[in-house]
This record gives structure tokens, C-alpha cells and sequence, in this order.
């Protein structure tokens, strides 16, 4: 259990799509207690995945609690191996990464998704979520994907700089 | 390191930025910031460009004036201050106006925004619909400084929008980070 430092562009390890955990063992317990502790140390960070601290495997944590563009909150989230397995209903809203640091852009992503994946004790859950949380999930699955903001941002001349963490 | 801007108007038609940045790497130029579009059909580039502590200015303009020639581009070279700050303090906001085209759009909600202290960080303009029924639309990217409630610039917008008998909107674009 660890703050582990994350990790940011130029490092490719970012854009290389992240491999299966398959079971879940203490040292993927392991992993999603430093994703936590990484994710807690940071001010209004409200996710992060396994790529963003140097970890090839698919496992994100999100937490949106009290934040003032959730809808439906799940708090503490962390889910390994997760599927997208319903999205719909775009919605247009700008976006940071601490991957990329002092950029934003403008990203449409479901505002409405159902994710599947595995819990901490191995068990699958499914979760159907909407608007900041869902757009939190989205953005984490991506990053197991190999994906940023960036190569999501909606037309080109919307890509900021961005001014303070809030 | 010192910088320069360089700035390039010319008919759009491809080709135009290789032949420019060509000449900047071929002078140990790094590229920053730069703003490249297409406005009514003429290509404009604006480039914030590093400079080699050994560069010599007057050889770089030189040779980016001549390949900027070979493309029907006028270009110019100009130094820039070093340690400018970034942007001032606040929240991002954007502001949107449109409508029938009339002189003093631009001029009106920039004004307004100079009056409240509101920096503009952002701003694009585009005329578009017929030759008879032009419209026009242009889209801000605002700072609207601590102390200025976003409700001051809602109200100012609505009153200008009714004396310009144009259209607006205001919606906040700060961003999460995720």
C-alpha cells in the first residue's frame, strides 16, 4: 500500500493497451490499494487506472463522492477486468488527466453506462451509472485501453490550457 | 532561450506549413505554441517558436521569407518578451454570440468584457449563411477574474445582445480532472 508516482506523457507505456488480471490474488489487492492511495493523494482526483502508475493490467478505481456533477454515486469503486457493457446518450463536457498534464479538452462520452467487472473478492458486479461517475468510468476503461483524452477530444481547437486542480 | 513569433498569410493550398516549419528545423527552431486555420480561404499561422541560444535571427528570416515566397505566403518575423505570465487568475467560461451579421459585434462584447476586467483567451469569429443573409458566430473562450460574479457578465451580455439584436449564451467550461 503506497502513493506510487504517476506516471505522464511523453511515456509511452500510456497508449499500450493493458493486459488481463484474470484472478484476483493479494497482489491484485495490492495493486487497487496503491491505485487508491495514488488516487487519494491527489487533490480532486476522483479516478485512476493501472497504467497511470506503471501497471500494464486492467484495474481502475473511481470515486466521484461529493462531487457536484454526479447524479448517481457507487463512492469507493475499484473493479478489475471490466467490460463496458451498455453505453448511450453522449454528453459534451471538458476534461484533465494527471497523465497529461497541463492540457484539457473537450470530451463526449455516454451519460449513461453499465460496467461489469471484477470486485476486490473476485466476484463479477455490474454497475449502471450516468453523468460525472459515468463519464469517470469511461475515462479510466480508456486508459486500459491505451486511450487519452487526446485521442477522444472532440474537434481540434479544443484542446486547452488548463489553469488550476480544483 | 529566446523566442519569436512568426507570423504567415497566404491562399490556402497544401504545402504551406511543411515549407515553413522546414526552414525552422533547418535552423534548430522548436516549435511551441502555434495557431494555424483557414480564414475565408486564406491560410494564417501564427507560431511561438524557440530559438538556438546561438541562432542567427536575421539568416532565419531570411530563409523563411524566401520559402515562405515559393508558397505566395507573406510572412513575418517578430521577437517576442521572455517571461510574459501564462494567463491571469480565474475560471474558465465560454461565451457564445450569434446572429444577424452587423458591424460592432465583436467590438460590443469585447467592451464589455474589458470593462468587467475579464480576460479573453480564446476567440474565433466565422460569417456564414447567404451573401444576402449573412450571420455571424463567434465563440470566446473567457477568464472571468475572482471578484467578478459570472451573473455581471450574464446580465451585460443580455443587454448588449438586445441593443445588437443578436443572439448569446453563457455556460461554464472548466474542466475535471479524471
Amino acid at each position: 500500500m503506497a502513493v506510487r508516482p504517476v506516471v505522464a506523457l511523453p511515456d509511452h507505456r500510456l497508449k499500450v493497451p493493458s493486459q488481463p488480471v484474470g484472478r484476483i490474488d493479494d497482489t491484485a489487492r495490492a495493486l487497487a490499494a496503491d491505485l487508491v492511495d495514488t488516487m487519494r493523494s491527489r487533490p480532486a482526483c476522483v479516478g485512476l487506472a493501472a497504467p497511470q502508475i506503471g501497471v500494464g493490467l486492467r484495474a481502475f478505481v473511481v470515486d466521484v463522492s461529493g462531487h457536484r456533477k454526479a447524479h448517481t454515486c457507487h463512492g469507493e469503486v475499484v473493479l478489475f477486468d471490466p467490460e463496458i457493457v451498455d453505453s448511450h446518450s453522449p454528453v459534451l463536457a471538458r476534461e484533465g488527466c494527471l497523465s497529461v498534464p497541463d492540457l484539457t479538452g473537450d470530451v463526449a462520452r455516454a451519460g449513461v453506462v453499465v460496467v461489469r467487472g471484477l470486485t476486490l473478492d473476485g466476484d463479477v458486479r455490474t454497475i449502471e451509472t450516468d453523468a460525472f461517475e459515468a463519464r469517470a468510468i469511461l475515462h479510466e476503461v480508456d486508459h486500459l485501453d491505451g486511450l487519452l483524452f487526446l485521442d477522444r477530444v472532440e474537434s481540434h481547437d479544443r484542446v486547452f490550457r488548463r489553469k488550476v486542480y480544483r | 532561450m529566446a523566442h519569436v513569433v512568426v507570423i504567415a498569410v497566404g491562399a490556402d493550398r497544401p504545402g504551406i506549413v511543411a515549407s515553413v516549419t522546414g526552414v525552422l528545423v533547418e535552423h534548430g527552431c522548436n516549435l511551441e505554441d502555434t495557431s494555424m486555420t483557414i480564414l475565408r480561404g486564406h491560410f494564417t499561422m501564427m507560431l511561438v517558436v524557440e530559438t538556438p541560444p546561438d541562432g542567427d535571427r536575421e539568416a532565419l528570416t531570411k530563409g523563411l521569407t524566401a520559402a515562405a515566397a515559393a508558397v505566395d505566403v507573406s510572412l513575418s518575423v517578430m521577437p517576442i518578451e521572455e517571461g510574459v505570465t501564462e494567463s491571469p487568475p480565474g475560471d474558465p467560461w465560454t461565451v457564445s454570440v450569434y446572429g444577424a451579421d452587423r458591424p460592432g459585434i465583436v467590438y460590443g462584447v469585447a467592451s464589455l468584457l474589458a470593462r468587467l476586467g475579464i480576460n479573453i483567451n480564446d476567440l474565433t469569429t466565422r460569417v456564414a449563411g447567404t451573401s444576402g443573409e449573412p450571420v455571424y458566430a463567434m465563440v470566446l473562450e473567457v477568464t472571468i477574474p475572482p471578484g467578478v460574479h459570472p451573473r455581471e457578465l450574464g446580465m451585460g451580455l443580455e443587454a448588449l445582445a438586445g441593443e445588437l439584436g443578436v443572439e448569446h449564451s453563457l455556460h461554464p467550461s472548466d474542466a475535471d480532472i479524471l
